[in-house]
């Protein structure tokens, strides 16, 4: 019997005295396709960082092919042919498709890139990818992106290659072709490991292992299981999701007009938007990542100015008022990236709690008022158990998720009229993710008018009363929660129209 | 292969060990350099310290020449700590020198206690006036402020040669020292210990360290200027008019470089001429860096680099060692400290490369 | 001012400026690479004061040009080699860095001039000269402008195609260019980014301490404290200006040298506007133009951001 293309056994990595990856055990072989399955933080991108060299295993053994090898650099990994994907395209904007591809594996003084064009169309054709080598990639769309982030791992045979999260930009018919390109590489012999918590992916897999703080806690056939059985063994009980409860609609709260807000380059950031929001209601916004989600929260908070069109909260028009003013209204905004938009890093959960208010609420005689802050903090880590030695801890120092505590425990306490929360439970574990979803629920019970943004389609079908869809700037249509369907809104993020206006 | 890693916190043994090794480095390099020159070391540093210390009078005359560095000291405080990395203490000490003594012209026979708050103010609002430019260019034209602020030191360095060089504020039957006329007692800032000018603007630089620590610490602007430093966009998220933000640090930091001008001409020199000037602006930027961008820091700083220059002279004399050597050791220590305060943060592990 | 507008008066300001133009495009094509590779060099200004300073040294004691320039240029890299230490190794922030190296340089140059000339003159030498290329030089007015100049500046001249094809068509030069956009995506191709930051780092110090040698042996018989004079600084404005691509950055440059040699000959022809309103010309110029070319579109989008890996 031939040996699997790879053999990981009792892997471990630590991190301090977090244990990333514990006993890690498992094998895949040639022309298969071996899914990794397990919440965020249970240790799958580690475990993806030790087979691609990037992180070296504290102990444990991995084999590729029967040989032992010992990774110490992405150079290694690539040389034994371990090919990987990333979650977030780790591509060169600025660079065409094909300059993205050479580098890495050109040895001469000059580029030959008339041979690399030649190699790289015959790839393409043979596994029917249709993508220009001489566009840059900055103007691909997301998609397409996804598409140059699989050839550069194409371009050099690869043996093994490791999928991390690669749907997640794709819409559904990019999900299709990715999988018919996977059973190709299965018929060439190529062993395939695909990371991912999207359980329709997972049944698609020959076998899967399931991940659970860091340790496989099982390997089944996909045959062999169920989406429930795996479900259970991924979070370790049975899982009880929050659905929204039935409150009755309030009148409109928050109301876009033709709102448009002007792009980089020709085409506008956000075209003609218009939706309202109304108490007591929670909208979602759905769309692949970077078709106007952000502009669009930021136009409401006042962040960006439109080019044309009305913003108006409880019949006051707010599209021409600043932050300050709109969030003195009682808007709270939870940004996309908590850290770059939402904290500072370098300054203590104390001060982050008072940014925006250091010259209101927080001052007394043109100084600080340090007292108030203190109890501020105090009241406020207890309420939203962020789980801190101190108010004067830095927040650089906090987890993802008690960082967006902080700002939680923040913007809630603005948000007595609109909520704007753009992927709030980006990365975070299901007991943050839990406890933010009751924090919206919370919101909607007082009247509040929630919009929220996520990738996560079945949380917000889930959450949401209405949803509505973005693609390219334009909102294709707001469907009704209750009764639609993933493959509805999946049909609209690849911008197809609506028949029926909800 | 060099392996690092930020650590989580860094204690303060660590911090003054770094920053000891950091000056023990710094003094070795420039022993070095006085060995390298040919001069004896010994010697060399000996006088350097009789100079600087050596009687109550020379510790008297290096706080005088620590004056205009607590001022450029603290002007570069306050703009990097707002990460606005202006190097425009030395043209905003020019022009306040130059404000000052444009408003002197207007005052004729007024009386001191007149005459000197108008000269500050006057000064001030320059140095302000040259500093918002700046950040105006920044924050409208996106220039770079180390950019903008380096071509306008040379403007103004060469629009002062100008005016003392055949222009209008040349003294008569002296153009070719290129410095005005005397100025008139009433101008002068008073002195505290008169022997060895030790004038008012000392007290003054004392009460600027104060205040701009105060601010830092305990003003909601103070905040804004660490925030700004910190995370511009997160301010700009919770409506803070960061544009705004930028132009008034600029200003604060043209206003306390100014100071350092007025303290030079109006204290010291008696006559406004350049070459007195020269240089303690960019001296200024170190004491602030190797203070740590503390006010307290850079009074420090300010102290021992002004005991420094005085006592440069004294050595020069003493020794064959040019006093240009306290700027080489001012620039070694700086790159030193630099390194220390970085090295604090992270944790240093060899390790094999393999990459290629 | 009409003086200056006369036939022969513009005819040697332009010849002039393109022996000014030499030592800024050097700085500048250094940078240019230097920023390329995501490192936002701020210590260029220093850079070539060493440079000076070493090629005067050498060129007073040995008289050969030729050692001189080379000295420079090993003088170049050793403020690469620091200013790579502080930027790349220990993730100083890059302007700090460069602010810091700059006071450095200017301190070091400054003792080392004053105690290698002790109480005594200076000594000077006799600035280097041009070498006409046969036939090319004859040509009216573009012959004496473009073919009668020194070596380097042919070699100036040429680095910039040079420099251009470099960054687009060679391995090392998109790997160069892939360190300043995107570090990450170099490190999980296998490839080392410090490597690549150092090398350009090495590369365009080299250059600037060249850059810094010219300056000595075309225009200066002796050294001077700051007698770089801000060119440091006008290469990394041609470089912003002239948005991270190698011709626009020379034609920048160009502008500079075109004002600077304006300023020289307004001395010497005696224009009745006082001479220091013309020296201003470069820096105010240099602002105007950042305030005119607003586009940062090639600007590389990891400068200045120090790369901490995994």
């Amino acid at each position: 019997m031939t040996s699997p293309t790879l053999e990981v056994t009792a892997l471990c990595k630590s991190f301090g005295s977090v244990r990333a990856n514990h006993d890690v055990t498992f094998s895949v072989d040639a022309g298969e396709l071996l899914c990794l399955f397990g919440e965020n933080g249970a240790g799958k991108s580690t475990l993806s960082a030790c087979l691609t060299g990037l992180y070296r295993p504290d102990s444990g053994e991995i084999a590729l092919e029967g040989t032992p090898l010992r990774l110490s650099s992405a150079a290694d990994a690539i040389r034994h042919g371990i090919g990987l994907v990333h979650q977030h395209f780790v591509l060169v904007p600025d660079f065409t498709v094909l300059e993205n591809i050479v580098v890495g594996s050109e040895t001469g003084l000059f580029v030959d890139f008339a041979s690399a064009e030649a190699r790289l169309r015959q790839i393409c054709e043979s596994y029917g990818i249709d993508i220009d080598p001489n566009a840059r990639v900055e103007d691909l769309s997301v998609g397409e992106q996804q598409w140059a982030e699989l050839l550069k791992a194409l371009y050099f045979d690869a043996k093994l290659l490791i999928l991390d999260e690669p749907t997640a930009t794709l819409d559904v018919e990019g999900s299709k072709k990715l999988f018919r390109i996977i059973d190709k590489l299965k018929a060439d012999g190529v062993a395939i490991i695909l990371i991912t918590h999207f359980l329709e992916e997972v049944m698609q897999a020959d076998r899967v292992a399931v991940l659970r703080q860091g340790a496989v806690v099982g390997i089944k056939k996909t045959a062999e299981t169920s989406p429930e059985e795996l479900t259970r063994m991924m979070v370790g009980r049975d899982l009880k999701r929050q659905t929204r409860q039935s409150t009755p609609m309030g009148t409109a709260r928050l109301a876009l007009e033709s709102v448009t807000v002007e792009g980089l380059g020709e085409r506008p950031d956000l075209d003609d938007i218009s939706f309202c929001v109304h108490e007591g209601e929670i909208f979602g916004i759905a769309g692949v990542a970077g078709n106007g989600q952000r502009p669009l929260m930021e136009v409401i908070a006042g962040v960006r100015k439109p080019k044309s069109g009305i913003i108006s909260l409880d019949d006051t028009v707010i599209s021409s008022k600043g932050v300050h003013a709109i969030k003195s209204m009682g808007l709270g905004h939870i940004p996309e990236d908590r850290f770059a938009e939402g904290l500072v890093r370098d300054f203590s959960i104390e001060e982050n709690l008072i940014l925006g208010e250091h010259r209101g609420t927080f001052a007394k005689g043109g100084l600080l008022d340090f007292r108030k802050m203190a109890q501020n903090a105090k009241r406020l880590i207890a309420e939203f158990s962020i789980a801190a030695p101190s108010g004067e801890t830095l927040v650089g120092n906090l987890s993802g998720g008690n960082a967006q505590r902080v700002i939680l425990a923040r913007e809630m306490q603005l948000a007595s009229k609109v909520l704007l929360a753009n992927q709030p439970t980006r990365g975070l574990d299901v007991g943050v993710i839990d406890y933010i979803h009751q924090c919206l629920f919370n919101k909607k019970a007082e009247g509040v008018a929630v919009v929220i943004a996520s990738s996560e389609l079945e949380d917000l079908i889930a959450l949401c009363d209405r949803i509505g869809v973005l693609f390219q700037g334009r909102l294709m249509g707001i469907v009704d929660a209750r009764k639609t369907n993933l493959e509805e809104i999946g049909l609209l993020m690849a911008g197809h129209a609506l028949e029926t206006a909800v | 292969m060099i392996e690092i890693t930020r650590r989580q916190t860094v204690g303060y043994r660590a911090r003054i060990v770094a920053y000891l090794l950091a000056l023990v480095m710094g003094f070795a390099c420039t022993s070095l350099l006085i060995w390298l020159s040919g001069a004896s070391v010994m010697e060399g540093f000996s006088a350097l310290f009789e100079g600087a210390f050596g009687s109550e009078e020379a510790m008297l005359q290096s706080l005088v020449a620590a004056t205009p560095l607590i001022f450029t000291g603290l002007a570069t405080v306050i703009a990097y700590r707002a990460e606005i990395w202006s190097i425009g203490q030395e043209g905003q000490m020019f022009a306040g020198a130059m404000s000052g003594y444009f408003a002197s012209l207007y005052l004729g026979g007024a009386p001191m206690v007149v005459a000197v708050p108008v000269i500050i103010l006057a000064a001030m609002i320059g140095g302000a006036l040259l500093g918002m430019l700046c950040g105006w260019l920044k924050s409208r034209f996106a220039v770079n402020e180390i950019i903008s602020t380096v071509m306008l030191n040379y403007v103004i360095v060469y629009f002062l040669s100008y005016l003392l060089a055949g222009g209008p504020w040349t003294a008569e039957g002296s153009t070719s020292y290129h410095q005005t006329a005397l100025l008139a007692d009433n101008f002068r800032l008073p002195l505290i210990v008169s022997d060895v000018k030790l004038h008012i603007g000392f007290l003054l630089a004392i009460l600027a360290t104060v205040l701009c620590w105060g601010i830092l610490k305990f003003t909601p602007f103070g905040f804004e200027i660490r925030a700004l430093g910190a995370n511009p966009t997160a301010l700009r998220f919770k409506g803070v008019n960061v544009a705004r933000t930028i132009l008034i640090v600029m200003a604060v930091s043209g206003a306390l470089s100014a100071l350092a001008g007025v303290s030079e001409i109006f204290g010291v020199n008696y006559r406004l001429k350049g070459d007195v000037l020269t240089g303690l602006g960019f001296t200024g930027i170190i004491v602030g860096m190797i203070g740590g961008l503390n006010p307290f820091g850079a009074l420090i700083a300010a102290l021992l680099f002004g005991a420094l220059e005085n006592g440069s002279l004294y050595m020069s004399v003493l020794s064959d060692i040019p006093p240009a050597l306290v700027p080489a050791m001012q620039g070694i220590l700086l790159l030193f400290f630099l390194s220390a305060s970085v090295i604090v943060r992270y944790r240093v592990r060899i390790r094999r490369a393999s990459y290629v | 001012m009409s003086e200056l507008l006369s036939p022969e008066i513009l005819m040697s300001i332009m010849v002039a400026a393109m022996g000014g133009a030499t030592v800024i495009l050097f700085a500048a094509l250094g940078e240019l690479v230097t920023e390329r590779a995501g490192i936002w060099n701020m210590g260029v200004e220093g850079t070539m004061l060493v440079g000076c300073l070493v090629a005067y040294l050498v060129m007073a004691g040995t008289g050969s040009p030729i050692l001189a320039s080379i000295a420079a240029i090993g003088a170049g890299m050793v403020a690469g080699l620091i200013i790579g230490f502080m930027t790349v190794t220990l993730r100083v922030d890059h302007f700090v860095t460069g602010l810091g190296f700059n006071l450095l340089a200017s301190g070091l140059t400054l003792f080392w001039f004053r105690s290698y000339v002790g109480g005594g003159k200076p000594p000077s030498y006799s600035t280097i000269d041009t070498v006409p290329i046969p036939g090319l030089a004859d040509i009216p007015i573009l012959g004496q402008i473009l073919f009668n100049q020194h070596l380097l500046t042919y070699i100036a001249l040429l680095s910039v195609p040079v420099i251009a094809v470099f960054l687009r068509r060679t391995t090392f030069g998109l790997e160069t260019r892939a360190a300043g956009e995107n570090p990450q995506f170099l490190e999980a191709k296998g490839l080392s980014v410090a490597t690549r930051q150092y090398a350009a780092l090495l590369f365009g110090s080299a250059l600037t301490g060249l850059g810094g040698a010219f300056l000595m042996l075309a225009f200066a018989d002796q050294f001077r404290p700051d007698i770089s004079g801000g060119r440091g600084w006008l290469a990394i404005v041609a470089v912003i200006a002239g948005n991270w691509k190698p011709l626009r950055t020379m034609a920048a440059v160009l502008i500079f040298a075109i004002l600077d040699s304006l300023a020289v000959h307004a001395q010497g022809v005696g224009v009745d506007v006082p001479y220091q309103f013309f020296l201003m010309l470069p820096y105010v110029a240099s602002i105007g133009l950042l305030i005119l070319i607003r586009s940062r579109s090639g600007q590389p989008a990891k400068l200045g951001v120090p790369y901490l890996r995994h």
